[in-house]
């Protein structure tokens, strides 16, 4: 391709991601009165408003709290459970391991009904440790799936070492094999933590008080009350995305690694 | 599995805490709902067995039929174009510049907010009078530009389908970046050599060579589509009428409204909606990927 043609072409394509945000800003940053799309008026009370009126803050810690749970889980069963399948070659892991990658196939909305019914029956409706607990089940298949391949692609040697030392293979798991298991960790980490942070559409079935809702949830809700003043509207917007966005920008190496390592391997 | 634990076979048992969970949250539900799908039930009084009577409520649905070629349509779309785009921008930031490395990062960034706020954003700049598209086209003297897409039963789909395209071709470009950096760079010089021009080189080897990334890109787009949630909710909610009504927004209402046995019905028939399709997909892209020697 054209040298210039491609430098116009990258370019071209940064402003069409990027435009919708500056506009965003601009509304965040206007009053009402103000008409000018192009520069903002910096009336940064809009965010002051917007924070107070849409319980963003408590918002933030709940999707905080379910985020860093959900996904500490998600690492432990799906480490352990992934180091069983690859060593521990039996009939009833055999059946498991096939059924995690089966359920795979199956999107989440599928199961959402009955789920609904049976949290109600558990008392999981507005409850932490339910969604925690229902989030780490539909994340852990595919967690599983990429411990289990990464496990058996290890040298065995390196735990053989430790169990001269005394050590029982599940002690060895912890000091040598989990420590070594760090990219696909990472991967899985980052991979769920912004699906977890971002979901909706299981948070708008499960939790469904003020004081639980999550982030989406409480945009929604704010959009429905306030999505006539786009001022506060873009505002809140502005302060919802900012932490994905953050996180992202951070650990973007991983990001992307996590993704191509879950596409080559899916 | 009876034999006492101890510490010295305690690694036998370490996928049990995920077994448990995948069996109560995962594989109760499921045969709870195939159950489910045969009664009359509300969620709360007695359910009733109705056989298979919910499956056929559901063809003599209009709505629902309506919202099948909905989710098809957005679907269908919206994975096409994601490949397309998606592949184009990998070509167009496929290399080691500082300008591309930003690129691909500033490209990125969409994908990684929440559907539903980036929607917002979208309606925010799209909706009727008040939004920025219209004030831009008024302070250009251009209204006769002007229409309220998503208040239009014909085009608020494709509006929806634009925006999604927009959001997560980042995404779909990174994974045929990964699947590009695969392609021995020899191959390329050897086309050169023999004369072929752009197009040549990308209709005959390139595009042939990233067959594996097509692949995983058709499948998770068709899957990720088909159950497309949140940006509708925040454009349209299912709007005009019923016009951007997708199934698994019809799922929600009717599990809401108390249908919970109609509901879990259309959850299996929808299941076979997205199931089809990627079989077909799949078996196209094995053919081809078997005729082409790759």
């Amino acid at each position: 391709m054209n040298k210039h043609l491609n430098r116009i072409l990258t370019i071209f394509l940064m402003l069409l991601a990027l435009i919708p945000f500056y506009f965003l800003s601009v509304t965040a940053m206007s009053s009402p009165k103000w008409r000018n799309i192009l520069v903002p008026q910096f009336y940064l009370l809009n965010f002051v408003n917007a924070w107070n009126k849409s319980h963003l803050g408590r918002a933030m810690i709940n999707s905080f709290i379910l985020t860093v749970c959900t996904v500490s889980l998600i690492v432990l069963f799906a480490s352990t459970a992934g180091y069983a399948f690859a060593h521990v070659k039996n009939t009833f892991h055999k059946i498991f391991s096939n059924a995690f990658l089966l359920s795979m196939l199956v999107p989440g909305i599928i199961n959402t009904v009955p789920l609904y019914v049976l949290m109600r029956q558990i008392h999981g409706i507005n409850t932490y440790w339910a969604m925690i607990l229902l989030m780490t089940t539909g994340a852990l298949p595919f967690a599983t799936f990429l411990y289990t391949s990464f496990i058996q692609a290890m040298p065995r040697e390196i735990e053989e070492a430790a169990y001269v030392d005394g050590c029982t293979k599940f002690s060895a798991f912890w000091k040598i094999t989990f420590p070594l298991l760090e990219p696909v960790t990472s991967a899985v980490v980052i991979l769920n933590a912004v699906g977890i942070w971002n979901n909706y559409s299981m948070a708008v079935f499960f939790l469904q008080e003020q004081s639980m809702q999550t982030v989406p949830l409480a945009i929604s809700r704010f959009a429905q009350t306030y999505g006539a003043n786009w001022n506060l509207m873009a505002a809140a917007a502005l302060i919802g995305m900012l932490p994905p966005v953050v996180v992202f920008l951070s650990f973007q190496k991983y990001f992307i690694k996590g993704i191509v390592a879950g596409a080559v391997k899916g | 599995m009876i034999k006492k634990i101890s510490s010295n076979n305690l690694h036998k048992y370490m996928a049990l805490p995920a077994i448990l969970l995948f069996l109560l949250f995962f594989v109760y539900p499921l045969s709870r709902g195939i159950g489910f799908s045969m009664m009359k039930y509300n969620g709360v009084s007695a359910p009733e067995f109705i056989g298979l009577g919910n499956f056929i409520a559901f063809f003599h649905d209009s709505r629902a039929m309506r919202d099948v070629l909905n989710t098809l349509q957005f679907g269908f779309s919206s994975a096409v174009l994601l490949n397309i785009f998606g592949l184009t921008y990998a070509l167009i930031f496929d290399g080691n510049t500082f300008i591309k490395r930003l690129g691909r990062t500033v490209v990125y960034i969409p994908a990684v907010i929440s559907g539903l706020i980036m929607g917002y954003v979208w309606l925010m700049i799209l909706s009727s009078q008040t939004g920025t598209y219209y004030q831009i086209l008024q302070k250009i003297h251009a209204l006769w530009l002007y229409k309220d897409f998503l208040g239009s039963m014909k085009d608020a789909m494709w509006l929806i389908i634009i925006v999604n395209v927009w959001q997560y071709v980042g995404m779909t470009m990174t994974i045929y970046l990964a699947g590009l950096q695969l392609i021995p760079t020899e191959i390329y010089e050897a086309s050169e050599i023999d004369g072929a021009n752009y197009f040549q080189t990308l209709f005959h080897i390139t595009i042939p060579l990233l067959i594996p990334s097509i692949k995983i890109n058709v499948i998770t787009n068709i899957i990720g589509s088909l159950v497309v949630f949140d940006v509708i909710v925040a454009l349209t909610n299912g709007g005009p009428g019923n016009a951007t009504e997708s199934l698994s927004l019809f799922i929600y209402r009717n599990a809401y409204g108390g249908a919970t046995g109609y509901a879990t019905a259309v959850s299996i028939i929808m299941f076979f909606i997205i199931l089809i399709p990627v079989a077909i997909s799949l078996a196209i892209i094995n053919k081809k990927q078997i005729e082409m020697g790759v």
